[in-house]
């Protein structure tokens, strides 16, 4: 066992971890206030090649792999949470999605542009009435000739007002639930395309997120993902992507936590001596830290079972599972131990807290993923275990697509 | 054009200052896990080179000195952009004085090949040495120009800005030379691209040992040291807070600038 970076891996993550320190932890509290979109940072992002960084070279990428991809997410948020959401979502969904299920032309066509920031990436699922139950949107695609008539409206879509595609998913077919569902690429500036509200959040409030409003809206055949009603697979098996990504924005964030906490209880002073002198301190801090560091592994190994090209639906769950709600007792914490200074817009902690409240709900609410790991566990027949520890039958089970779910909580399949 | 800088990894100056360790006997800082750079200055050298082969064309090539580890350092070079990099690395040329140092560089510079230009930083990140800019053009046998920000060409020779006290000169000199770099607004240490990053992973760098540098123990290693560091010690700071009474903003003004005339602070 080896738990030690590549060189590219370690490369990667110091430029990046540079780079947020000295270009993006400075405006991070600003952008948050204003409510204003990084624009600026992203760009300057990708002029690094940060975003699109796993697609290939010849589709204009850097060709890293998911663990190196994680490792610069996890220091984008520490330094900008909200930043990192916007890189997470353009990356490991957008991006991700088409290289691994687009046409070659798709593929010429965004992903260059993708990778070079001309345009933004975005992916959009979730309905006024279909979250966590995704397979039952009501979004319709109608086939009229050589363009599809999408109708609907899609809710809380990250980078929604700001993207210049969008991976979007409806029904072709609402007789057949999951099965019925289709993916495609959808320009803003098709007919019938508008953008709706865009909605005011608890935290993440630099990021943009908006509701897309379809009606009539004309997207070529051409734009279509895949076949007609294999649009839940696609979104399944990138999500498994997008969940290490958010693994990662929470341990970033919760990285944050600690370094803040640390620093201000080595510099606040209570009862004649710093606050870290104190063991109810202490334990915290450690305890942070100690959860942290098994976020970090969670994560890290998710991706590093992913770039094996190994089943890691249940990692990514696990990871995501415990990442985003160790980063809210980080967050907690660090309030706590900051004091009354913690509930103040003068320290950082105040908006550690408010941008991981949601890590626990986005990507896969923390139920969610614990459906997935439990019912990997008490699969009937899980095949054998990938881990090189786990020799016994039943210890890290991975299985296919579960039938008739019709949820985010389809289990294993779905990787391409 | 071919430009060689020479690299030196040290620890992270930014590391919090309760994390440095000094090893007694050695009298040398402990890295043991520590976070581990390219000396700042080094960096401002890579910046030059790059910036000199996007106008001119060439190539640049990294060289350091250092423990296995400082292939770490090479390939940082590499991800700056650098198209090249050797590493020395042999624990008995580490334990060299700058003397030694400039001699092994000097070595492995001429294996390389002479360049048209040598670079180096003009203060080495950890020990704060000056010399080595110098002693290598010395042991190389090359004009060398010192405390430079930027080399430009001109008529097939170098215009370099040379930053001197309140100004800066202009120093023209033919190639080969040796440079040694300072830091200013031109020469900002530019971000590695992830593209970049992903082909130095990949490309090998020689490493070479004393041996492959026909090196003798004569002119190298801690027997052939010319300067012994008698004594470390890493200073004790000690913060004090004075609080000055005053009942106006101009009375505190003035007992605070009394206070500081009186600590010779102004």
């Amino acid at each position: 066992m080896n738990f030690e970076l590549t060189d590219a891996q370690r490369l990667i993550r110091d430029t990046v971890r540079e780079f947020a320190d000295k270009e993006l932890a400075p405006l991070a509290a600003e952008l948050d206030r204003l409510k204003r979109y990084p624009e600026k940072p992203l760009q300057r992002l990708a002029e690094l090649g940060v975003l699109g960084m796993t697609v290939p070279p010849e589709y204009g990428g850097a060709g890293a792999d998911t663990v190196s991809s994680c490792l610069a997410l996890m220091e984008i948020s520490r330094a900008c949470a909200s930043t990192g959401v916007a890189v997470s979502l353009h990356n490991t969904l957008t991006c991700e999605i088409i290289y691994r299920h687009g046409t070659e032309a798709q593929r010429r066509r965004y992903l260059p542009a993708l990778c070079r920031g001309q345009i933004l990436g975005a992916f959009s699922l979730t309905e006024p009435t279909s979250g966590s139950d995704a397979a039952s949107l009501r979004t319709t695609a109608t086939r009229r000739g050589e363009q599809y008539l999408l109708n609907g409206t899609k809710l809380f879509v990250t980078n929604g007002s700001r993207a210049g595609v969008i991976i979007l998913f409806a029904s072709t077919d609402l007789s057949r639930g999951d099965k019925g569902i289709t993916a495609f690429l959808v320009e803003p500036s098709v007919p019938g395309f508008r953008i709706g509200k865009r909605e005011e959040k608890m935290g993440l409030r630099a990021s943009d997120t908006a509701e897309l409003v379809l009606e009539d809206c004309q997207v070529p055949v051409e734009n279509r993902i895949g076949e007609e009603g294999e649009g839940f697979k696609v979104a399944l098996s990138s999500l498994v992507t997008g969940r290490a990504g958010i693994a990662a924005q929470a341990v970033g964030i919760a990285q944050a936590c600690l370094e803040a906490s640390v620093r201000y209880a080595r510099e606040r002073r209570q009862f004649g001596q710093p606050i870290a002198e104190f063991q109810a301190i202490q334990w915290k801090l450690a305890n942070m830290a100690t959860e942290i560091e098994a976020a970090r592994l969670l994560t890290l190994r998710a991706a590093a079972q992913k770039d094996r090209g190994l089943p890691c639906t249940m990692e990514a769950s696990m990871a995501k599972l415990f990442a985003s709600e160790a980063a809210n007792r980080a967050a907690a914490d660090a309030v706590q131990i900051h004091g009354g200074y913690g509930y103040l817009q003068d320290f950082p902690v105040e908006r550690y807290m408010r941008d991981a409240r949601v890590l626990t709900i986005y990507e896969g609410t923390s139920e969610i993923h614990r459906l997935i790991i439990a019912r990997q566990l008490l699969s009937p027949s899980p095949p054998p275990s990938p881990h090189p520890w786990g020799e016994g039958k039943g210890e890290g089970p991975q299985g296919g697509p579960e039938e008739g779910m019709g949820a985010w909580c389809v289990r294993g399949g779905g990787e391409p | 054009m071919h430009i060689i800088v020479c690299i030196k990894q040290i620890i992270d100056p930014e590391i919090p200052a309760d994390q440095f360790k000094l090893d007694p006997n050695s009298m040398r800082q402990l890295r043991g896990g520590l976070s581990l750079v390219i000396s700042a200055y080094d960096q401002n050298a890579l910046e030059v080179a790059l910036q000199l082969r996007e106008k001119v064309g060439g190539k640049v090539t990294a060289l350091c000195l250092g423990e296995s580890g400082a292939m770490g350092a090479i390939k940082s070079a590499l991800g700056m952009g650098v198209d090249d990099g050797f590493l020395v690395s042999d624990q008995p040329l580490l334990e060299s004085d700058p003397f030694g140092v400039a001699h092994v560089l000097a070595k492995a510079i001429q294996k390389i090949g002479v360049p048209d230009l040598v670079l180096t930083g003009c203060v080495s990140g950890d020990t704060g040495d000056k010399v080595m800019g110098p002693l290598l053009a010395e042991a190389l046998g090359l004009p060398c120009v010192t405390f430079v920000s930027k080399v430009e060409v001109k008529d097939g020779k170098a215009l370099v800005r040379r930053i001197v006290e309140d100004g800066y000169e202009l120093v023209e000199a033919a190639f080969p030379l040796a440079v040694s770099i300072i830091s200013d607004d031109s020469n900002v240490p530019r971000y590695s691209k992830l593209r970049d990053i992903m082909a130095a992973a990949k490309k090998q760098v020689p490493t070479w040992k004393a041996a492959d540098l026909g090196l003798e123990g004569a002119r190298v290693g801690v027997g052939a040291a010319r300067l012994q560091v008698q004594d470390v010690s890493i200073p004790q700071r000690e913060s004090k807070c004075e609080i000055l009474d005053g009942e106006t903003p101009e009375e505190r003004a003035e007992g605070l600038a009394l206070r500081l005339r009186e600590l010779k602070v102004i």
